[in-house]
């Protein structure tokens, strides 16, 4: 059931149109009476520039439906679409930028090249794929991490390198999986201003899960998840 | 808490703990096989030994004792089945009349024997001609004297006067030798060569003959009691030949001094005991590499998950587990481990001997399977505990808790790395075997007569340090190349992996270790798959090398003894279907001083076209070389080493042979030049003999008579082509298939069957190259599944992982087939100079077995195939479930 863009487009409307639509979401794992239903009846929109926080209790079904988004995961009914990507994310490697909520860094990787990959997947030229990482690193104050391998950092610095490589590909989206999940409150707070202050510059939309208020009142709108259903009412989302 | 850990690793760890088993099944189906194989290998040993003799004792009667009670006594020994006395006369010498003349020999022997003894001693006497009863006359001496059944022999006495016998057949005596020792003498003190001049008779006639000369001549006289022994013997030949010798020093003992033992089938047994040093060297050579390989495979295989274990263990640590704890829990997964690799290669043993033996049990006892098995299934569980027990307890006592976070891991230089110890044992492993070299690569000392035997273990030093040291050379320079050579594999692999060949080469480059390790394992797993395949190609080469010098070619017909049949005949046996070429084989006696050889006559220029002639059999020249002097100087002759050193003869120098001249059937003077040393040649004796130009002594003898034609048939259909020769020659000639001799010559190593070790070795070689190439990229792979699952989730398509897996493949492809033809083709080398003693006669070259090593190559890279599809398939599940699953 996951969508695709159709038709073209006129550049205005695709400036315009909608990151992502989901319709009626659903994603259960397993099938008969042993079925773990993890999202349910989902509906909403992101626009683009959108700063969305997405609450809720632990297993209410955040992830799975930042996963959804991403296109990581494919829903088991309902319709999910990317009118602006021109397809299915993964077919457009760095469009959609995704912060895992645990440790997503290659290990056989030093940081540089965590940081590039997304952009060499893209067939980005590697200079610049290295150029464009190093000023990422550098724009979060990591520069210096450049040459070390992930084992080598606590893990706030690994998050913002995570943060780093998503801003390196300059996505459209951001969606983040409770990025300040295991740091601490201070180093939370700078992976936020991060997160924020990137996104403005590119003028990507946000959207982070996260069961901390403190979190959630720094971005405009919130979508409440609980048992896998969202309360918010789909005409309310995705406003800048 | 274990039950609970074991349940989790068993859903969660699966393939890890199946992969560490099979690495265990292989050591212990190959340790459990091999020593079941020696178990039976050593009773074929014994049971062909005591086969092969032909009369058991020969027990001398003393001067002075009566026969008659000798024989009682060892009728009566325990053991003894059956005992004859056959008496041995020495006569003056032998003349026959035959076609108008006269001809003599010098002093021989004959014979009495009982009515029984031909079939109390079947293998004693073969007749060639004529009938089984009456006066029987040795082939050479029928040869000598132009007898054949029905003419007449006068037998001289000395001092008396000469008796008059007809022949009644022509025999051959397959273990003259033996027949003829002088009992109870040592080694050096025995004859140089047995009696030319031979008569059997029945012992009544040889009473009537020799009783009046045992009167006036005692000395000329003896009676030997030959005794025929229960062959329900020790399995071992050193212990049945400790039981044999030690009952014939009873008998000797009990004797009290009337009689002396030839103890032929204890002598037999000493040279098997010999071989079964050798079989047991084997053993070692062949089957401990190859369970050290399957104890590294399974190191490797549980080291591919070290570093999830590492961070298992942190974890429990963290939340207060005990070390002991921590212990048990690997001392759990050991046994799990240790426990189905046991089960599972006793099960694999079990089928391969099945397969290569048509028993489970490999042809030996229950009780000796049953502990082979045991020692196996206890050496599986003692390696499953070095691969995850030894690292666990090594981690807990050396790692901190942060260190056990950690992923890839410090590369330190290891200890024997900074102290070069791989260059160390390389020269330590030239110098042994150098040292080795200058005993003449004598492995095996078992002097006769003595009950110990000494092997020399030290030898093995040489080819286990090569390989343990080019072993250690290869990961040096594999963890150089990936390391230093990053630059250079961002190169080769820009092809292959396009903008991703930065990422990759780096994160091979800091993944160095566990790459050099698996490019380690393959190449000693090729290495052993090439130097056992090569020793035992070799060994087979010379296994037919042997049956081809005794047989002379792949069929080889004998001319009757006392018939005379020339080289054109060749032209009728070229016709039979299955015969490519033909070759005339003179055979004549000549003296050389009072010394009786044999001489071959050959056609220098076309001798090999029916049969192999190898380099090794000559010294002073290639047999090509020394083929085409014997050609273009026709009285030039090759001559036995031993005659070269009684002779004091140099190259040039003129030999005087005497042969008879069929015109006047006298000894004639043919002067011959010494060119070169035979050592060996096809259908001659062990000992001295002539090789020398047929057309010369044709020329010089006054006849072109033929002693036998070498058939070559290409070396197949043998038995079939032998069927047709006989049928067109009829019964008189002799003809036999070098099939039929390769099962009757060589030492009793040679007869055990090679074939069913060639077949497990080679299967478990191939076994290991697949585990080592495959299994080990496979679980290094599946070890790595997050990580291509991340690069999927940042948007790596199918090309992305397939590149990164691939090269990966190729990487450990390359250098572990390189490295592993380079050890394999040194430590060939090596291994088949320190075991020249096993072969009969030492190769010249050594036997390269291209099609399996072709086939070894090709399975690891298959390996390789299936492992990199299947981890591409894996990493094609959804990044999201991948990263939940684990």
């Amino acid at each position: 059931m996951s969508g695709r863009a159709t038709g073209q487009v006129s550049v205005e409307a695709q400036r315009d149109a909608a990151l992502v639509t989901c319709r009626d979401v659903a994603r259960a794992y397993g099938t008969g009476p042993m079925a773990v239903v993890a999202v349910s009846g989902v509906t909403c929109t992101v626009r683009p520039g959108a700063r969305i926080a997405l609450t809720g209790p632990s297993g209410s079904g955040k992830s799975t439906l930042l996963h959804l988004m991403a296109g990581l995961d494919t829903p088991t009914s309902g319709t999910l679409a990317w009118p602006a990507l021109d397809g299915h994310p993964l077919g457009h490697p760095g469009r959609v930028g995704v912060i895992f909520q645990g440790p997503s860094l290659l290990p056989a990787l030093d940081i540089t090249e965590n940081v590039a990959l997304p952009l060499l997947l893209a067939d980005t030229p590697e200079n610049e794929a290295a150029t464009r990482a190093r000023s990422a690193l550098d724009r979060l104050a990591i520069g210096d991490l450049a040459t070390k391998l992930p084992e080598q950092l606590s893990g706030g610095q690994a998050q913002r390198v995570a943060v780093a490589r998503v801003l390196a590909s300059r996505p459209s989206l951001i969606l983040a999986d409770e990025p300040s999940g295991q740091l601490d409150h201070e180093a939370a707070s700078m992976v936020m201003d991060v997160l924020l202050q990137a996104s403005a510059e590119l003028g990507a939309a946000l959207v982070v899960s996260t069961h901390d208020p403190v979190i959630a009142e720094r971005l405009p709108v919130r979508w409440t998840m609980c048992d896998g259903r969202m309360d918010t009412a789909p005409a309310r989302a995705g406003l800048s | 808490m274990i039950a609970i850990w074991l349940s989790g690793l068993l859903r969660r760890r699966r393939a890890r703990l199946a992969g560490a088993s099979v690495g265990i099944a292989i050591a212990v189906a190959l340790l459990a096989s091999l020593g079941s194989f020696l178990a039976h290998s050593k009773a074929t040993m014994t049971k062909r030994a005591v086969q092969g003799v032909a009369v058991d004792w020969q027990v001398q009667v003393q001067p002075g004792a009566d026969p008659v009670a000798v024989t009682r006594l060892v009728a009566a020994t325990s053991g003894v089945l059956a005992a004859q006395p056959v008496g041995f006369g020495q006569t003056s010498g032998l003349t026959a009349t035959a076609g108008g003349s006269t001809q003599s020999t010098g002093p021989g022997v004959v014979v009495g024997i009982p009515s029984r003894y031909r079939a109390t001693f079947p293998q004693v006497i073969r007749s060639l001609a004529g009938t089984p009863d009456g006066a029987l006359v040795f082939q050479q001496t029928a040869s000598n004297l132009h007898t054949a059944p029905g003419d007449t022999v006068m037998i001289g006495r000395a001092g008396l006067a000469p008796v008059r016998v007809v022949v009644a057949g022509v025999v051959d005596l397959p273990q003259v030798d033996s027949l003829f020792q002088k009992v109870g003498a040592p080694v050096g003190a025995q004859r140089t060569a047995p009696p030319d001049n031979v008569v059997l008779l029945p012992s009544s006639q040889w009473h009537q003959i020799f009783d009046p000369l045992g009167k006036a001549r005692p000395d000329l006289v003896a009676t030997q009691v030959h005794a025929l022994r229960d062959h329900r013997l020790p399995a071992d030949p050193a212990q049945a030949y400790t039981a044999v010798t030690a009952a014939a020093h009873n008998l000797e003992a009990k004797s009290a001094g009337t009689a002396v033992v030839g103890d032929n089938v204890g002598a037999a047994l000493d040279a098997a005991r010999g071989d079964a040093a050798y079989a047991q060297v084997l053993f070692l050579f062949l089957g401990l590499p190859g369970a050290i390989l399957a104890g590294l495979l399974t190191a490797t295989i549980a080291s591919a998950g070290a570093t999830r274990r590492q961070v298992e263990q942190a974890l429990l640590r963290a939340r207060g587990a005990s070390a002991r704890q921590l212990l048990r829990l690997a001392a759990a997964e050991a046994a799990v481990i240790g426990g189905a690799g046991a089960v599972l290669g006793l099960g694999t043993a079990a089928v391969v001997g099945r397969a290569a033996f048509g028993t489970a049990r490999f042809g030996t006892t229950s009780a000796t399977a049953a502990g082979w098995a045991a020692i196996a299934a206890g050496i599986g569980l003692a390696i499953a505990g070095a691969a995850v027990l030894v690292p666990a307890r090594r981690d807990l006592r050396e790692r901190t808790v942060n260190a056990g976070r950690e992923t890839v891991g410090a590369q330190h230089y290891p200890w024997w790395a900074r102290v070069g110890l791989d260059v160390g044992l390389l020269v330590i492993a030239y110098l042994v075997f150098h040292a080795t070299s200058r005993n003449g690569y004598q492995l095996v000392l078992a002097p006769e007569g003595v009950p110990t035997i000494s092997v020399s273990y030290w030898a093995l030093a040489g080819p286990a340090l090569l390989w343990i040291g080019a072993g250690l050379l290869a990961w040096r320079l594999a963890d150089l190349l990936l390391g230093r050579g990053r630059p250079v594999l961002r190169r080769v692999l820009r092809p292959l992996t396009g903008t991703l060949a930065g990422p990759v080469a780096g994160g091979m480059s800091r993944q160095r270790r566990p790459l050099a390790r698996a490019i380690v394992l393959l190449a000693l797993a090729l290495s052993f798959a090439a130097s056992t395949a090569t020793f035992n190609a070799t060994y087979h080469q010379q296994a037919a090398a042997d049956a081809q010098l005794s047989n002379g070619a792949d069929v080889t017909v004998t001319v009757a003894a006392g018939s005379t049949v020339h080289p054109a005949a060749a032209g009728q046996l070229a016709g039979v279907n299955g015969v490519r070429a033909v070759e005339p084989l003179q055979h004549r006696f000549a003296y050389i001083g009072t010394d009786l050889q044999d001489l071959y006559g050959v056609r220098p220029d076309h001798i090999r076209d029916a049969t192999a002639l190898q380099d090794a059999y000559f010294t002073g020249g290639s047999a090509a070389a020394l083929m085409h002097t014997l050609a273009t100087q026709p009285s030039s002759i090759l001559v036995s080493a031993e005659t070269v050193k009684d002779y004091q003869l140099r190259p040039g120098d003129l030999v005087k042979l005497r042969l008879i001249d069929s015109r006047t059937r006298q000894p004639r003077l043919v002067e011959f030049h010494y060119v070169g040393v035979v050592t060996e040649f096809p259908t001659a004796p062990k000992d001295s003999f002539f090789v020398a130009n047929a057309s010369y002594v044709a020329q010089q003898t006054g006849t072109d008579a033929v002693g036998a034609f070498l058939v070559d048939t290409g070396g197949k259909h043998t038995t079939s082509v032998v069927h047709r020769i006989q049928s067109l020659l009829g019964p008189a000639a002799t003809v036999t298939d070098i099939a039929t001799v390769r099962k009757n010559v060589g030492s009793s190593l040679t007869s055990v069957d090679l074939g069913g070790l060639t077949r497990v070795e080679l299967t478990f070689a191939l076994l290991l190259a697949a585990a080592a190439g495959g299994l080990v990229l496979a679980l290094g792979l599946t070890e790595r599944r997050r990580s291509f699952a991340i690069a999927t989730a940042l948007g790596a398509k199918a090309r992305h992982l397939r590149a990164m897996i691939v090269s990966e493949a190729a990487v450990l492809a390359v250098f572990g087939l390189t490295a592993g033809s380079v050890i394999g083709w040194l430590l060939s080398h090596m291994l088949v100079k320190v075991l020249t003693g096993v072969f009969d006669p030492p190769p010249s070259v050594i036997a390269v077995p291209w099609a399996y090593l072709s086939s070894v190559a090709g399975i690891a890279i298959a390996a390789f195939g299936l492992a990199s599809i299947a981890a591409v398939r894996a990493a094609r599940r959804p990044a999201v479930s991948v990263l939940r699953d684990l």
